[in-house]
């Protein structure tokens, strides 16, 4: 009697098992992960409600994943050909994006002939999600570098946002002292042993670690060696402090020790939650390098692009989805920027009203209208495949370099270093 | 089902002897547990060595033969990191294990009062996670943290110290989270030896007139030396492979000065293009390192 039951109910089992998977198979499900409640997941809801009043057969399942798990799965599942468990849609990091592409080939959907019309995306997003001539990701959230100031604190030392506007560093290094010594407040802070910074003033110059044929570009790069000064001379006049990690950098800015900071315009999220300094910030561009031929004041940092995975059951109706929304919807980038100021490089959102509102905590500047002009003028670089190994290189380089080793003998062992990952 | 396979065991036994009987079943006892280590420790270890004969990036893996060791002795990363882990080994290990067998002397005093007190409080490091200690390490020795504003305020520092931005002391802080998670897990396998150990010779020795020094030396050491070894063992093997601690404290940095071997197989396989094959060769050579380490312990430690 025992035996029959268990059996029954295994057949139960069974049944239920193959009645759901005929439902799953007659409407799509289409798997996202992403990271960020308040800003990337929060932007995929909001898209797929849009695309669900069209194609209401279609269901838009978002899943929070943190990205390091993001690469970590992707790299796993990949390799070991095990596909089933990865989702339709990933968030990726641009700077990985390539990497990806090249390590596994054949993995991520070809979007080229998908009627994505991507040049309605900024040039450099474009750039950066293209591997040989064919479109792997839909950009998504604007990385453009913003120099983000205390007026308040430049108003003390006479200063202006205008005057910290369209500058060279050597302006910047000038205004900044003397701020520092009327004020106390050093201007940057940055977090030691990363090259955040000074990845975004190397972009700025429209140069990066790599060369055009893809070998590393670190020991002849003289725009590396101009950057590597110039922080240095930052940190020597005290306008730039370093911290040890994330939490102390952002709360260098929160607390009021540091007057600004220069990072991509992302970090706007971190800046509004104080309460008591609105009113007081302002954002600009970052100043350039007046020695440096092709040097602009505008540069790039973060951001990340929306990726179609190949092992999808239904890559069509995933690209269609980002289509409709992500490249095709003004309506998706009305809503999102208001609540999460989730800043996109879609460029005809640019034009819509709620891009051109100003913005109370920045003292009334139209600061969406602002980084979607600095976003267009960003320089294009291809980060490349080995991007991650030449920027734990340099870092490690510059760190020697400020602990007192020679600028030459520390780049030199850089590019030896990143020459023998890249063999 | 358990019937029958019970009748198949007698029919077994039959036809043996009763040693060999002993014998089956003791075997029949041992062959679940033996798959079980066999698929999930020895088969993995195998493919392990398989993949670190492959060679190429990502998904693209073809057999290389032993291209990938030889790129280990030229590789400046892998050379570092192995340093980086022999300095927490030969600094660590001694300054833990000794620590821990003088704190359990010393709380293995039955005069001791408050003596279950000092016990748990000095295990409890070890029921945290690794990576909120490591947090909370950082924090407590950042610029401007506990440690240096206490230093200052007793007049031992006039200048904070800059512990996660210098080499030595980024990796004395490693070696001092390191103690600090682990001395009470040693220390209660001392205990756990100690209260084995009959009183009755502590007290002939007394008698005879040994100092505190020549028990702890001639009867507490080497009566405890099979538990000395196997924590020795445990320690070399966790500190070889290392990871949490120096990833949340010190992500590697100053320049690499506290990367550890596991960190950059971390960075090969995840965060650098990434290559299995190679990835998996480094965790083969720390394989045969802790082997062959265990090994010359045993063989130093182990007098049958």
């Amino acid at each position: 009697m025992k035996k029959n039951l268990t059996l029954m109910f295994l057949m139960l089992v069974m049944l239920v098992g193959f009645s759901t998977m005929s439902f799953a198979q007659e409407d799509a499900t289409i798997t996202v992960w992403c990271w960020d409640p308040n800003f990337n997941i929060y932007a995929m809801e909001e898209a797929a409600d849009i695309y669900k009043d069209t194609n209401p057969d279609v269901t838009i399942d978002v899943q929070e994943v943190a990205w390091e798990d993001i690469q970590t799965r992707l790299s796993t599942s990949l390799s070991a050909n095990q596909t089933e468990d990865l989702p339709d849609i990933v968030l990726m990091q641009d700077n990985a994006l390539i990497k990806n592409v090249s390590s596994f080939p054949n993995a991520f959907y070809d979007l080229s002939d998908s009627n994505i019309d991507f040049d309605k995306f900024a040039d450099f997003k474009v750039e950066l999600t293209t591997v040989d001539g064919r479109n792997y990701g839909v950009p998504f959230d604007n990385g453009a570098a913003i120099n983000a100031m205390r007026v308040d604190v430049l108003e003390e030392a006479g200063y202006t946002i205008e005057d910290f506007t369209d500058i060279t560093w050597e302006e910047f290094i000038e205004k900044g002292s003397d701020v520092r010594e009327k004020t106390g407040k050093p201007l940057l802070s940055a977090l030691a042993g990363e090259s955040d910074l000074l990845m975004v003033m190397l972009q700025s110059t429209g140069n990066w670690l790599f060369d055009d044929s893809g070998e590393p570009y670190i020991t002849e790069n003289e725009a590396l060696k101009e950057v590597i000064r110039v922080y240095q001379e930052l940190l020597e006049k005290k306008i730039l402090v370093q911290v040890n990690d994330w939490d102390q950098y952002i709360s260098s800015f929160q607390s009021g020790t540091v007057a600004g900071t220069m990072n991509g315009a992302w970090i706007i999220g971190s800046i509004v939650p104080v309460e008591e300094q609105a009113g007081d910030w302002r954002i600009t561009n970052i100043p350039r390098f007046g020695s440096i031929e092709g040097a602009t004041n505008y540069s790039s940092q973060g951001g990340s692009s929306w990726m179609v995975m190949a092992s999808s059951e239904n890559p069509e109706v995933a690209a269609d989805f980002l289509n409709q929304t992500f490249a095709g919807s003004k309506k998706l980038y009305e809503t999102i920027l208001p609540s999460s100021g989730a800043l996109a490089t879609y460029l005809p959102a640019g034009d819509s009203e709620v891009y051109n509102e100003p913005h109370p905590y920045f003292g009334g500047q139209k600061i969406y209208s602002d980084i979607t002009d600095f976003a267009s003028e960003v320089p294009r670089v291809k980060y490349g495949i080995y991007n991650y190994e030449a920027r734990d290189a340099v870092s490690t380089a510059i760190t020697q370099i400020m602990q007192g080793q020679d600028m030459m003998d520390s780049l030199e062992e850089a590019q030896s270093t990143v020459e023998f990952q890249m063999w | 089902m358990l019937n029958s396979t019970i009748k198949k065991i007698k029919s077994y036994k039959k036809g043996f002897s009763i040693n060999k009987k002993h014998k089956m079943i003791g075997w029949f006892f041992v062959i679940p547990g033996a798959l079980l280590i066999f698929s999930f420790y020895f088969y993995p270890i195998i493919r392990a060595f398989i993949l670190s004969l492959q060679g190429g990036v990502g998904s693209n893996l073809r057999f290389a033969g032993l291209a990938n060791y030889k790129r280990l002795l030229q590789d400046g990363l892998f050379k570092q990191s192995m340093f980086n882990v022999f300095i927490y080994l030969i600094l660590q290990v001694p300054i833990m294990l000794s620590l821990a067998l003088i704190l359990a002397g010393i709380l293995n005093d039955k005069t001791l009062k408050f003596r279950s007190f000092f016990r748990t409080a000095i295990f409890v490091p070890c029921a945290t996670s690794l990576v909120s200690y490591a947090i909370i390490f950082r924090s407590m020795f950042a610029l401007d943290g506990f440690v240096n504003t206490l230093l200052m305020n007793l007049n031992i520092l006039g200048e904070p110290i800059n512990w996660l931005g210098g080499a030595w002391t980024a990796r004395l802080l490693i070696v001092i989270g390191l103690t600090w998670r682990w001395t009470g897990y040693n220390m209660i396998f001392y205990l756990a030896g100690l209260q084995n150990i009959d009183p009755a010779i502590y007290e002939a020795a007394k008698i005879d007139g040994a100092s505190a020094w020549d028990r702890m030396t001639k009867i507490t050491i080497p009566i405890l030396k099979p538990i000395i070894l196997l924590t020795t063992i445990m320690s070399t093997n966790g500190t070889l492979q290392i990871f949490d601690e120096t990833q949340n404290l010190t992500s590697g940095g100053p320049a690499n000065a506290t990367l550890s071997v596991s960190q950059y197989i971390y960075r090969l396989s995840f965060e650098y293009v990434p290559r299995f094959g190679y990835a998996a060769a480094i965790a083969f050579v720390v394989f045969i390192i802790v082997a062959v380490l265990s090994f010359m312990q045993l063989k130093v430690g182990d007098e049958r």
